[in-house]
C-alpha cells in the first residue's frame, strides 16, 4: 500500500536530495586548470537536471494525489508481497559475500546454499525430505563449480580455512 | 571478383577434418566461457592462447576465431534462460528473451537469438571481406568529438524508452549515471565520490552492474510471491527447428538489416562495442515497431534486434583490428596478440602482403559462426533443462554462480559485494515501479559519454569548435530533435490523458 501510495514522493525527495549531494560533492572536487571543464562538470551538471526533474516529478505527483488515492481505495490493492522471504535472503545473500573471503568459497557456499533455498522455499517444501535432497543439491554443487574454476578455467576461488591443494 | 574467389579458396582450406575438429571444440569452450559471467571471451583466448603455440599458425588462427565466436554468443543462453547476462553485450537479449522464457517460450527464445546471431555474424564477416580496407579509413575520421556524438545520441534514447512516464523514466536512468562518477574521473583521474574507499578508485565493474540488477534483484523479487505460489518450475513448450515460421522470419528481415547495419557500423568503431550496439539497435526497433508496448513483455523482434547487433558487432570490430592494428576492446586485443603471434602482421599492407593468411581468418569467421549455429542448435534441449528445476532451488545456485562470476572478472571481493548492492538497487527499482532499463543504458554509456567529452575539449580547446565537425553534427542534432519530439509527445499525451480523466469523471 506504501509503495503505490506514497512510491512516487519518496522517489522524488530521493532524487532532490541526490541532486543536491551531487552539487555539493562535485564543490569539493579540484576545477581543472588547464580546460574548460574539469572533473566536477558532468557531475555538476547531472546534479542540475536530477533536481529539475524530480522537482518535476514531486508537483506532478502532488497535483494528482487526491485522484489517485480515491483510485486506490476503491480498486481494493493489497501488497500480498512475502517480505519475510525478501529480508531473509538479502541477509542471507549479503552475509555470505562477506564471509567469502575469509571463510573460503566451499564453507560458506555450502552454508548460504542451503539456508538461502530453505528461506526461499514454499512452505509445503520444507518435509524432511525435501531438506535432504538440497543437501545433496547444495554439496555436489559447491564442489562440481570450485572443481570447474579450479581445475577446468583456472581461477582460483578464495581459499579461505580450507582449502584444497 | 578477387576476392570472392580468395574467400573460397580459404574456405576450402579451413574446411579440412582436423581443423574442423578444433573450431567445434573451441567453439563449445568459448559457449560456455560467454554463458558464465565473469568468464569472458578474453579470458577463453586468454586460456586457449598457450594451447595454440604448438599448432601451425593457420590452424591457430582458427581456434582463436572460434573461441572469440563462441564467446560471444554465448551469452544468449543465460540471459535468456536465467536472466543473468554472461556478458555485457547480451544485455538487452534479457529484456525480450526472459519474459519468452517465463510464458514458456524458452526453446522459441533461444532458436531465434541462435539465428539471429549466425545471421548478425554473417552479415558482418561479408562487409569484413568486401569492405575492410574502405571502412578502415572511415573509422581513422572518428575523433572524439564524433564518439561524443554517438555516446550522446546513445543516451538520449532513454528519453524514447521511457516514454508514458517519461520524467521517472529519465530519473531512473541519471541514477545509472550517478554510478559512472564513482571512482578515478577521466582524464585526470581525480578520485570522486570514493569516500576514501579504496576499492571504489577503479569504480563499478559493468558485469558485476548488470548481474546485480538483473540476477540477484530477481531472486528478491521472486521472493516475495515464493510462499503464495508453490512449488514453481517455468513451463518449457517444445518448438520444432528454430520455433519460428518462415512467415515470421520474412516479416523480421527488415529489423534484422537494420540492427546488424547499426552492430556492425559501431563494431568498427574502436572503443564503444557490443554492449553499446545491442542497446541502441533495441530502442531502436522498438522506436520503429507498430507495436511498441510489446517490447520488454516477450517481443521476439527484441531479441532479433539485440542478437543481431551485438554479433554484427563482432565483424565489425575486426576491421580496424586487421587493416590498422587497432583493438577495439580486451578481447579484440587479445585477439590481435594471437594473431601477432601467428605471423600476421596487421597494418595497412595486410591486403597485400597477408592476403592469404586474411583470407584465412574470415573464411575462419565464417565457418565457425555456422559452427556455432549448429552447436548451439543441437544443444537446445539441454540448456532448456535447467528451467526443470524449481524456482527456489534454481535461483540460490543462480546466485553464487553470479557471485564466483564477479569475483572471476577481477578477482576482487568487493565486486562480489557490488552484486548485491545492485541487487538492492534493482529490487528497490521494482518496488518504486521505476524502470531499469534506462539505468543500464546511462551506466553502460556514461563512462564514456564524459571521457571523449573532455578529451574532445582537450584537443579542440572549446565545445563550440565540436560543431565544425559533420558527423557529430549530424548525431547532436539528431539527437536533439529525438529528445524534443519525445518531450512533446509526452506532453501530449498527459494532456490528452487528463482531458479523458475529466470526462469521465
Amino acid at each position: 500500500m506504501f509503495f503505490r501510495k506514497y512510491g512516487d514522493f519518496v522517489v522524488g525527495i530521493f532524487y532532490a536530495v541526490l541532486g543536491v549531494a551531487l552539487i555539493i560533492g562535485a564543490k569539493a572536487l579540484p576545477k581543472s586548470k588547464v580546460m574548460e571543464i574539469g572533473p566536477d562538470f558532468m557531475p555538476t551538471l547531472i546534479g542540475v537536471i536530477i533536481l529539475i526533474l524530480a522537482g518535476i516529478l514531486l508537483v506532478e505527483t502532488a497535483s494528482r494525489f487526491k485522484a489517485q488515492k480515491t483510485e486506490l481505495e476503491t480498486s481494493g490493492y493489497k501488497d500480498t508481497s512475502d517480505y519475510k522471504r525478501v529480508l531473509g535472503s538479502l541477509a542471507a545473500a549479503t552475509v555470505y559475500v562477506n564471509i567469502l573471503k575469509p571463510v573460503g568459497f566451499i564453507i560458506s557456499t555450502l552454508v548460504y546454499l542451503l539456508i538461502q533455498i530453505y528461506i526461499l522455499a514454499p512452505d509445503q517444501s520444507r518435509t524432511k525430505k525435501d531438506i535432504i535432497t538440497y543437501v545433496i543439491i547444495d554439496v555436489v554443487f559447491t564442489v562440481v563449480v570450485y572443481l570447474l574454476f579450479r581445475y577446468g578455467f583456472k581461477i582460483v576461488l578464495p581459499a579461505g580455512i580450507f582449502a584444497i591443494q | 571478383m578477387n576476392a570472392l574467389a580468395q574467400l573460397g579458396a580459404a574456405v576450402v582450406t579451413v574446411c579440412q577434418p582436423v581443423s574442423l575438429l578444433f573450431m567445434i571444440a573451441g567453439v563449445a569452450i568459448g559457449i560456455v566461457f560467454g554463458s558464465i559471467p565473469g568468464l569472458s571471451a578474453s579470458m577463453a583466448v586468454a586460456l586457449m592462447l598457450p594451447l595454440t603455440f604448438t599448432m601451425d599458425s593457420s590452424l591457430g588462427m582458427n581456434v582463436l576465431v572460434a573461441v572469440y565466436i563462441g564467446g560471444i554468443s554465448g551469452g544468449l543462453i543465460s540471459a535468456i534462460l536465467l536472466n543473468m547476462p554472461g556478458t555485457a553485450s547480451s544485455i538487452a537479449t534479457t529484456f525480450d528473451g526472459y519474459p519468452m522464457a517465463q510464458k514458456g517460450e524458452a526453446m522459441r527464445a533461444l532458436g531465434i537469438g541462435i539465428v539471429f546471431s549466425f545471421l548478425g555474424s554473417l552479415f558482418s564477416f561479408f562487409v569484413l571481406s568486401f569492405f575492410a580496407p574502405m571502412l578502415a579509413d572511415v573509422a581513422l575520421k572518428f575523433t572524439p568529438v564524433e564518439n561524443f556524438g554517438i555516446c550522446f545520441f546513445a543516451l538520449t534514447m532513454v528519453a524514447i524508452l521511457s516514454s508514458g512516464n517519461m520524467v521517472k523514466g529519465l530519473l531512473a536512468g541519471l541514477f545509472g549515471l550517478v554510478f559512472c562518477f564513482v571512482g578515478m574521473a577521466p582524464i585526470d583521474g581525480t578520485p570522486r565520490f570514493t569516500f576514501g574507499n579504496q576499492d571504489l578508485l577503479a569504480g563499478f565493474n559493468q558485469l558485476t552492474t548488470l548481474i546485480g540488477i538483473f540476477a540477484v534483484a530477481d531472486i528478491l523479487i521472486s521472493a516475495e510471491e515464493m510462499n503464495a505460489k508453490g512449488v514453481q518450475t517455468i513451463p518449457v513448450t517444445k518448438v520444432k527447428g528454430f520455433g519460428f515460421s518462415m512467415k515470421e522470419f520474412i516479416s523480421w528481415m527488415p529489423g534484422a538489416v537494420r540492427s546488424a547495419i547499426i552492430g556492425t557500423g559501431i563494431g568498427i568503431l574502436p572503443g564503444i562495442g557490443g554492449s553499446t550496439s545491442g542497446m541502441l539497435s533495441y530502442v531502436t526497433a522498438k522506436n520503429m515497431s507498430r507495436h511498441p508496448e510489446t517490447f520488454g513483455q516477450g517481443e521476439p523482434e527484441g531479441i532479433v534486434a539485440t542478437e543481431c547487433a551485438n554479433n554484427a558487432t563482432i565483424g565489425g570490430a575486426m576491421i580496424p583490428l586487421l587493416v590498422l592494428g587497432i583493438p577495439g576492446d580486451g578481447v579484440t586485443a587479445m585477439m590481435l596478440g594471437g594473431f601477432l603471434i601467428h605471423g600476421l602482421s596487421a597494418g595497412p599492407l595486410l591486403f597485400v602482403k597477408n592476403a592469404d593468411v586474411v583470407y584465412g581468418i574470415f573464411a575462419a569467421c565464417m565457418v565457425c559462426d555456422l559452427i556455432m549455429l549448429l552447436v548451439e542448435w543441437t544443444c537446445i534441449k539441454a540448456f532448456v533443462q535447467v528451467l526443470k528445476v524449481p524456482k527456489h532451488i534454481l535461483m540460490p545456485l543462480i546466485l553464487v554462480l553470479c557471485a564466483v562470476g564477479a569475483y572471476a572478472t577481477n578477482n576482487r571481493v568487493f565486486d562480489v559485494q557490488s552484486i548485491i548492492v545492485f541487487g538492492v538497487v534493482g529490487y528497490v527499482y521494482h518496488k518504486f515501479r521505476l524502470p531499469t532499463t534506462p539505468f543500464v543504458l546511462c551506466f553502460l554509456v556514461g563512462s564514456m559519454t564524459e571521457t571523449y567529452l573532455r578529451r574532445g575539449i582537450m584537443s579542440y580547446k572549446s565545445f563550440g569548435a565540436f560543431f565544425s565537425h559533420p558527423i557529430f553534427d549530424f548525431f547532436w542534432f539528431i539527437a536533439c530533435g529525438v529528445l524534443i519530439w519525445s518531450v512533446y509527445k509526452e506532453v501530449v499525451a498527459t494532456k490528452k490523458k487528463k482531458l479523458e480523466a475529466r470526462a469521465a469523471a
